[in-house]
């Protein structure tokens, strides 16, 4: 088995059950795995049995009136959405990726371009179960401390047997787009608070290779939903990625000429546009294993989020490192977060700005270079990001989350994950 | 295709994950009433909650499909039906159950005698209606006698036989369909501990497959359609070609 990075794969005894009466959460440790989209080892269970949800994927009940769906924890954002788009419902707020489950998008409590409105994925389960190893299955609600616990609580808290997930109304599946192109790191942050009252789904793409005067421009993109354009929902995959690229294909010169590229894509400094949910939201879902092209080396995602009171400086200063060391990638992505919390205890989303890039895992010098980003996260008391992460260290999660002595007794004494034995090693 | 405005359509295996996927195309294209018929009542009442939240009419009556006198036949009666769809069907570890006799003997009984039984009655319906179509899983594990595994193949094997002769009888009358649908390798929890290679289709994409073939009143559909080809490849094989693989 192994995460969406890649980097170190287990083997491990692997459980797949087909109903929720089959899901054996005894003897453990276990760990409840989805689709895999956690990119470091916080859904990986080296020395344990991994128990398998995806086939665990049906739909409970769907109230048309309300949007209410109740569903088993292993069905896909992907297949939620080909069931509501045509009813005219969408996820109150969607990951970069559809592939991942509901299970697994409580579990990491994911965000999206809508956090400034909608706060996290965690802020629309009302109601879900939880399955502990001693063969409990318990209903939790809003205001459970365990509820709270369970939202981004990594698989740690149980398994999620099923869920409610209150939808949004829609009246297209297209929405109506800007992209605007910025400077630099300023210009963007004054076209996130512009954009904020006006736009439901804000994000940025950075230029992580531009340097010097280009340091930090790139594209802002906004976007409201149409009242036109039909509700269909999106295509099966179409192209994908069958083999590992060799290591040389992703380097600066790649890297640097794709970036310009991608930021002298139109003209002028805005752009308008209709486009469909898939592209706009999650834009490399349409080719499968993408993740292929870092290599067998596989990669990895570092984000953080700086606080508000930070400023821009910090990120500036990350940026300019993350230049030098023409170590980029093509998927760099800034985003600043809202005031809304999430009930998670662990929940990553907090107010500032966060950054989110990959890098091909060039061993000694891809660490290095953290190192020292880590450093400069450190000295803003900026916040690091399990689900995407292989190698935080286990100050830094401390210092990140400050309610993990509350989340700590919720823990299922039979869950386990090699994130979380790293973290308490 | 059908003067009744709702498809009406009985299951019999229905907690079968492709068969599952069959319903969930079924119903993305047209309105359905449907009867799930299986084992477990809590597992088919799983199954009807999905598909009613797709808006079908659903519901469940839980037998042992494997003994002739569950009298089952009598939930049929006095109804019109578009669609029988027999999707029930077991893969064991192959060596553990030719070292059994009685393993031996209720796998056949799950993969050919139970569904030739279960054939034989729908199709007396279907005489009597002049109209319908019963659809029924086989495997492409069938096309060839195969080490790996030879059990299933020869009861899939048999299985197509039947249908076959099923379909000549009907030969006459172009309103009946008699439909064989051929997976091939389905990731579905089934197989969930064999390794999985590019080969491999999700059970969405079958299930897609499996309702469009039944929709078009295909004799023999393979699932995903290349499957004829590698099945052609693999079918023409000398035998001493095959007996150097571990097909």
């Amino acid at each position: 088995m192994h995460s969406w990075g890649r980097v170190s794969p287990v083997t491990t005894t692997v459980d797949a059950p087909a109903w929720a009466d089959q899901i054996r959460p005894a003897p453990g440790p276990v760990l409840a795995y989805g689709l895999g989209r956690s990119y470091g080892d916080s859904c990986l269970l080296s020395e344990g049995r991994m128990i398998e949800t995806r086939f665990l994927d049906r739909i409970l009940d769907f109230n048309p009136g309300t949007g209410l769906l109740r569903a088993e924890g292993g069905i896909s954002l992907d297949a939620i959405l080909r069931f509501c788009v045509p009813r005219g419902w969408f996820l109150p707020t969607t990951p970069g990726t559809r592939l991942v489950t509901l299970g697994g998008a409580i579990a990491n409590d994911v965000h999206g371009k809508n956090h400034h409105r909608a706060g996290c994925f965690g802020n629309h389960v009302p109601r879900f179960e939880l399955l502990r190893s001693d063969g409990t299955r318990t209903l939790l609600s809003e205001g459970n401390p365990r509820h709270a616990a369970t939202i981004g609580g990594l698989g740690l808290t149980g398994i999620i047997t099923w869920a409610e997930l209150q939808l949004v109304p829609i009246r297209s599946a297209q929405l109506d787009v800007e992209l605007v192109r910025f400077s630099g790191l300023d210009e963007f942050l004054e076209l996130s608070k512009d954009s904020e009252r006006f736009w439901e789904h804000t994000v940025a793409w950075i230029d992580c290779a531009a340097s010097g005067r280009s340091l930090g421009r790139g594209i802002f993109i906004r976007g409201n939903w149409s009242a036109h354009g039909g509700l269909d929902p999106h295509k099966p995959p179409g192209a994908s990625v069958p083999v590992d690229f060799p290591n040389f294909a992703l380097n600066r010169f790649s890297i640097t000429a794709f970036n310009t590229l991608y930021y002298r894509r139109f003209f002028g400094r805005t752009n308008s546009l209709q486009q469909h949910y898939s592209p706009f939201f999650h834009p490399l879902d349409s080719v499968q294993g993408w993740s292929r092209i870092y290599g067998k080396r596989g990669f990895f995602q570092y984000q953080v989020v700086t606080p508000t009171g930070a400023g821009a400086e910090p990120m500036r200063e990350m940026l300019r490192i993350i230049a030098e060391s023409g170590q980029g990638s093509f998927l760099a992505v800034i985003k600043t977060f809202g005031e809304k919390a999430s009930p998670g205890m662990l929940s990553f989303p907090s107010p500032g700005i966060t950054l989110a890039l990959d890098f091909a895992n060039q061993g000694e010098s891809t660490l290095e270079l953290f190192g020292r980003l880590d450093e400069v996260a450190r000295s803003c008391d900026a916040r690091f990001y399990p689900a995407k992460d292989a190698r935080m260290s286990r100050e830094d999660f401390v210092r990140s989350y400050p309610r993990l002595d509350e989340f700590r007794p919720h823990v299922d004494p039979g869950m386990s994950s090699d994130f979380w034995k790293r973290m308490n090693a | 295709m059908s003067d009744s405005p709702s498809y009406r359509t009985a299951v019999f295996g229905a907690t079968s994950a492709i068969a599952g996927e069959t319903l969930r195309a079924l119903l993305a294209d047209r309105p359905a009433e449907i009867l799930l018929i299986g084992r477990n009542a809590d597992r088919l009442e799983t199954v009807a909650a999905d598909l009613r939240a797709r808006g079908a009419v659903c519901e469940v009556h839980a037998t042992d499909l494997l003994n002739p006198d569950a009298g089952w036949e009598s939930l049929l009666a006095g109804k019109e039906w578009d669609l029988f769809l027999i999707a029930h069907g077991s893969l064991p570890d192959q060596d553990a159950t030719l070292a059994d006799p009685h393993a031996t003997g209720r796998e056949i009984d799950i993969n050919l005698i139970s569904p030739v039984r279960i054939a034989a009655a729908c199709a007396r319906i279907l005489d009597k209606q002049q109209k319908g179509t019963l659809a029924v899983f086989g495997s492409v594990a069938g096309d060839r006698g195969r080490q790996s595994n030879y059990l299933y193949g020869a009861t899939k094997a048999a299985l197509e036989t039947f249908l076959a002769g099923l379909r000549h009888r009907f030969a006459d009358l172009p309103a009946v369909a008699i439909t064989l649908l051929k997976p091939g390798l389905t990731d579905t929890p089934m197989t969930a501990n064999i390794e999985k290679g590019p080969l491999f289709s999700s059970a969405s994409k079958v299930g897609e497959a499996a309702w469009k073939a039944i929709h078009k009143r295909k004799s023999t559909a393979y699932l995903p359609g290349w499957w004829r080809l590698v099945m052609g490849v693999i079918r023409h094989l000398p035998e001493f070609v095959l007996h150097k693989t571990k097909l």
